[in-house]
């Protein structure tokens, strides 16, 4: 790959003019899509370094697809060189071995544990369940089942933006499913979602004790009460 | 080990301690449904069917059979008004989840011909017996529970199931509901990275 | 930072802090709780600072951050000491003239003070309705320390209480004095807490823990929360006199993550107790010893189950287990665990320091004691208040709650959670305490209050409760999970307008086989919000069902809304503010809604103007018919 000169955009990817060609003529030589390209490099990719991608689902849709490539992608920073990829994978795992040494590898720290993976990356990247499960001794079940039974946890990347619509029954009373819609008219996506870009993540919340702001939404640790559309975009806007 | 008696349906059992009502019973012939329960896993109480009545010092109440331990002088109603109810109403709420199978035959013993309900699911009925097999006798933990409340799930774990379901398949006989059942579909269970 | 080894060093310590205080040297204490900050406390703050140092002033006064004060409503809230003048909505703006005003000239800042009924200004914060009605024994020290600040709490008394337990009672006579107080579980089950101690003393084992609830889930209730962040000292106070009665060497506080600003203020509080000795190893030479270990909940109200609690410190999913075996005896890691909630702990010290016959002076027969409440919802002050048990709802509502705003009228108040049920207006006399309110069909719960009014639909706050606990069970359970399931289903129906006869009696027979075979009380209390509902407002369930008509105009499917053509002055709000475009007119031509592009968003209702008031809501009855387009408003004003 030659020196990038100028920036392209491949299924919303930003690679290098050098590499959408390259990208571009693979999926002319072959019958699958753009994102399925995308895909399939990084399956092959993931197979080379174990970096523990899973073999995609028979029945997803090309919008799936499309998100999973970002999703991947993004989290594993743009790969662009071989090496800079297994650098960044030894410093995560490095960094997930620290919050392991710090609760003394005791599985009764599980929890614990993965809460401050979550709040270093933002998401439970598999690698580092996986080095959790070996260091620990704890089963896929046992860390999946946690995973998914609290809402903490995230199994796929998160935004770069937190909006989090308080939900508690104070709010609900003065309005906070209206807001809620409209947050979701602004933001394009439904709680529990990240957006295509990875800007926001929406979830719910029940009550974060300010009840006499309510309905209250918090945007990256930012409070805003009683909300209208406008303000809503003005907030939006203002995140990059 | 201590002998405990306790009366079951009008009968006195003389059990051990440690046993459960359920152990109890079985031991004195005595019937209670069951979904969840398997003598070679410990006991989960989450189906609720094996749900009993209990009267102890005058206190009356509805407990597990399955997990309830037995004590002396208990005295136990396995077939009153209320315990009837409760099987009943269970059943028809299960029987949308998993209309044919050991669900449908127990339903038409409690007079159930068919539920008012319905599911948007008829596979599963959370009875978690492959999940508790697969850990606690083949101790792979291949398969586990995803997810809480009404989006509780079951899946098989990508890491584990593709490298020892094929060459096992031993849960595919316990299951009520006809979920883990077709060998094909083992890797189309829901992933856990799909959600 | 030296430690304490005698019930002496630490009143020596105390006198020390003290004599460096100056109670006439004017002090600005600025209420930094979570709800405060919402409010841009830090702002108010950072505001303070600047002024005074700007005027010179930083050795003629000082500025302490202190915790949640409870009148939420109306944050900032700044209180002024000596005097205790109280201001309130105080926001960065007003620093300038609150300092040049009030700090430098000694006079008032009018515009901030709290306006009573009558319209008089009330400017000591004792004074103002709000509190006077309150009897703030656990949580009035709040707003006197900073709890950043472990000489805050000392200075006015604190760890008092754990120098005479530990060094002048023995573990059997601080048991007998929280037995003789009749203290009863804050968190919503009333158990009585000496039994619960007694019953963990007493089981088997050498290894017993102590362990604290502040996994506070039920929605709109903070308490909790405020009593963690704002005076962690009084938790951890109780919480070592009550391992020193049980027997215990090693406590738990399981906090849930979504309360970042108390699991800090915890751990710089555990911290600092370590280094003077009142934590750790042989506190205040006593040769007892015990330490606490912080867990962050991850995102689950029903982990705030006892057992579920449990099984979460212990690392495994925090799913409830069936209680035959009380947690007392078998807890954690099957060893005999006494879990109490954070307010329980809280309340501890003062029954020691102040004795069981003037703790049982307060409240009624079986509930002594005082209780925090969250007063939230539909009135107009809203926050944190402190009432000795027995108070009626009507006075902690309308003599401290200062009633129902916007002219609106009372129509019920939640009590207890999504455990608890709706109270109407019939029962605003009843006292609060545990047993009234569970003779009523609620129960106190954990100290939600939420009052509602005549816009809220109450088979909307059912289904709303059925929503949150559908997806909070832990789904192990086929009565719970399915029950939900199917009860969700028919509120849903209800509420669209799909109700059938027969759905009533079908959610209360649901709700019977819940109540008795589920495996925890998640399960078992989950119906209490619909049979109280259907209980005091089956008019509601059965408009919604035979009418298709929501009496309170709130279910979206059940209204349409339609612009009056005698109201309407033409001044196109309406138009520019509908989403969907379905609003015709232009200026001064009578606006129509088209009920096909409607989608009910209800902003045309919100933006009209209020002298207008031409947008209502209409349910069960059939639109008028439309009014051509293209005609003039009369009356134009």
């Amino acid at each position: 790959m030659g020196k990038e000169r100028s920036k392209s955009k491949f299924v919303g990817l930003r690679v290098s003019e050098e590499q959408s060609q390259v990208l571009s003529r693979l999926q002319q030589n072959s019958n699958l899509s753009k994102s399925g390209i995308l895909l399939r490099g990084l399956e092959l990719l993931s197979e080379y370094y174990s970096l523990g991608l899973d073999q995609p689902p028979l029945n997803l849709e090309l919008r799936n697809l499309e998100a999973e490539a970002m999703r991947h992608a993004q989290a594993l920073r743009q790969i662009r060189k071989r090496g800079e990829a297994i650098g960044q994978m030894v410093q995560e795992l490095s960094n997930v071995d620290k919050i392991i040494d710090k609760h003394q590898a005791n599985k009764s720290t599980l929890i614990q544990i993965l809460l401050d993976i979550q709040a270093q990356n933002h998401w439970l990247p598999k690698p580092a369940l996986t080095w959790v499960s070996e260091r620990l001794g704890v089963s896929w079940s046992e860390i999946y089942h946690i995973a998914t039974f609290y809402k903490a946890f995230s199994l796929t990347p998160r935004g770069r933006h937190t909006v989090q619509a308080c939900l508690g029954t104070a709010c609900q009373v003065r309005g906070a499913p209206r807001l809620l819609e409209k947050v979701m008219d602004v933001l394009k996506i439904k709680p529990g979602e990240t957006d295509h870009d990875q800007r926001f993540t929406l979830t719910t919340v029940n009550c974060l004790g300010c009840c006499a702001l309510g309905p209250v939404i918090v945007v990256d640790g930012e409070y805003y009460s009683k909300s209208t559309v406008k303000e809503l975009e003005r907030i939006a806007a203002a995140c990059e | 080990m201590k002998s405990i008696r306790l009366e079951i349906e009008g009968d006195i059992v003389k059990a051990e301690e440690g046993m459960t009502i359920l152990q109890a019973a079985r031991m004195a012939g005595i019937d209670i449904p069951t979904l969840c329960y398997d003598e070679r896993l410990a006991p989960y109480g989450a189906c609720r069917l094996c749900t009993v009545e209990i009267t102890k010092d005058s206190r009356t109440r509805l407990v597990a059979s399955c997990v309830y331990p037995v004590e002396e002088g208990l005295v136990v109603s396995t077939n009153s008004e209320r315990v009837r109810k409760i099987r009943k109403m269970v059943l028809e709420l299960l029987l949308p989840l998993a209309p044919t199978g050991p669900l449908e035959s127990l339903a038409r013993k409690y007079g159930l011909e068919k539920s008012r309900f319905t599911a948007e699911r008829t596979d599963c009925v959370l009875c978690g017996l492959c999940v508790r097999y697969c850990a606690e006798i083949k101790k792979a933990n291949a398969i586990g529970f995803v997810g809480r409340g009404i989006d509780r799930d079951v899946a098989c774990l990508p890491e584990v199931a593709p490298k020892v379901c094929n060459s096992c398949r031993e849960c595919f006989a316990l299951c009520p509901g006809g979920k883990v059942v077709l060998e094909s579909e083992i890797l189309l269970l829901p992933s856990v990275w799909q959600k | 930072m030296r430690r304490l080894k005698s019930a002496t060093d630490l009143e020596r310590v105390r006198q020390e802090i003290l004599a460096k205080r100056d109670p006439n040297k004017p002090c600005v204490t600025i209420c930094s709780g979570t709800g405060c900050h919402a409010y841009g406390s830090e702002k108010v703050y950072a505001a303070f600072v600047k002024e005074i140092q700007g005027n010179g002033l930083q050795e003629k006064v000082d500025i302490r951050r202190t915790g949640c004060h409870g009148f939420c409503e109306r944050g900032t809230l700044v209180v002024i000491f000596p005097e205790e003048t109280c201001y309130l909505n105080v926001r960065p703006e007003d620093i300038l003239e609150i300092v040049s005003t009030t700090l430098i000239q000694k006079k008032v800042v009018d515009r901030l003070l709290y306006v009573d009924g009558n319209g008089k200004k009330v400017v000591h914060e004792g004074e103002i309705p709000f509190y006077k009605h309150q009897s703030r024994i656990v949580f009035g020290n709040n707003r006197l320390i900073d709890p950043k600040r472990i000489e805050d709490y000392i200075a006015v008394g604190g760890y008092t209480a754990l120098a005479k337990a530990l060094l002048e009672m023995t573990p059997e006579q601080v048991l007998n004095e929280v037995i003789r107080a009749n203290l009863r579980g804050r968190g919503g089950g009333g158990f009585p807490t000496g039994i619960k101690w007694e019953t963990t003393r007493n089981a088997p084992g050498e290894i017993k823990y102590v362990i604290v609830n502040a996994d506070e889930g039920d929605p709109g209730a903070y308490m909790d929360r405020s009593l963690l962040e704002g005076n962690p000292h009084s938790v951890l106070e109780g919480l070592i006199i009550g391992a020193y009665a049980i027997g215990s060497h090693e406590g738990f506080v399981y906090v849930r993550q979504e309360y970042p600003l108390a699991v800090e203020n915890l751990n710089i509080a555990l911290e600092q107790a370590r280094e003077r000795g009142l934590l750790g190893t042989d506190i205040l030479s006593s040769g007892f010893s015990f330490d606490v270990e912080v867990h962050r909940g991850a995102g689950a109200f029903v982990s705030g189950e006892s057992s579920a609690l449990m099984a979460a410190i212990e690392g495994r999913v925090g799913e409830p287990r069936p209680k035959y075996i009380r947690t007392a005896v078998s807890g954690i890691w099957e060893r005999p665990s006494n879990l109490n909630n954070v307010e329980t702990w809280a309340t501890v010290p003062l029954i020691i320091n102040r004795g069981s016959e003037w703790f049982t002076g307060i409240g009624t027969e079986r509930s002594k004691g005082t209780k925090i409440f969250s007063l939230v919802g539909k009135v107009k002050n809203t926050g944190l208040v402190e009432v000795p048990m027995g108070m009626t709802l009507r006075e902690v509502i309308y003599d401290i709650g200062s009633g129902i705003p916007n002219g609106k009228r009372f129509k019920a108040v939640q009590t207890g959670g999504p455990s608890g049920g709706c109270i109407p207006e019939s029962f605003l006399d009843l006292p609060v305490d545990f047993d009234k309110l569970t003779k009523a069909g609620s129960m106190m719960g954990s100290g939600g209050m939420i009052v509602m009014d005549e816009d809220t639909c109450m088979v909307d706050v059912a289904r709303y409760f059925i929503d949150f606990l559908s997806q909070e069970s832990c789904g192990k359970c086929v009565p719970c999970r399915e029950g939900l399931r199917q009860m969700l289903k028919i509120l849903n129906n209800i509420c669209t307008g799909k109700g059938k006869e027969g759905d009533i009696e079908l959610l209360e027979e649901l709700s019977e086989v819940m109540r008795d075979a589920s495996l925890c009380a998640l399960g078992t209390t989950a119906p209490n919000p619909v049979l109280s509902t259907i209980k005091y407002f089956r008019d509601e369930y059965e408009a919604h069902i035979k009418e298709r008509r929501c009496p309170a105009k709130l279910c979206r499917e059940l209204i349409t809304y339609y612009i009056l053509p005698d109201k309407c002055q033409g001044c196109t709000v309406c138009v520019r503010n509908c989403p969907t475009g379905a609003i015709s007119g232009g200026k001064s031509l009578i606006h129509v809604i088209d009920q096909e592009k409607c989608s009910k968003c209800g902003a045309c209702f919100e933006v009209c103007p209020p002298i207008f008031n031409a947008v209502v809501k209409l349910s069960g009855e059939p639109v008028p018919a439309s009014v051509p387009s293209g005609i003039k408003v009369t009356h134009k004003r």
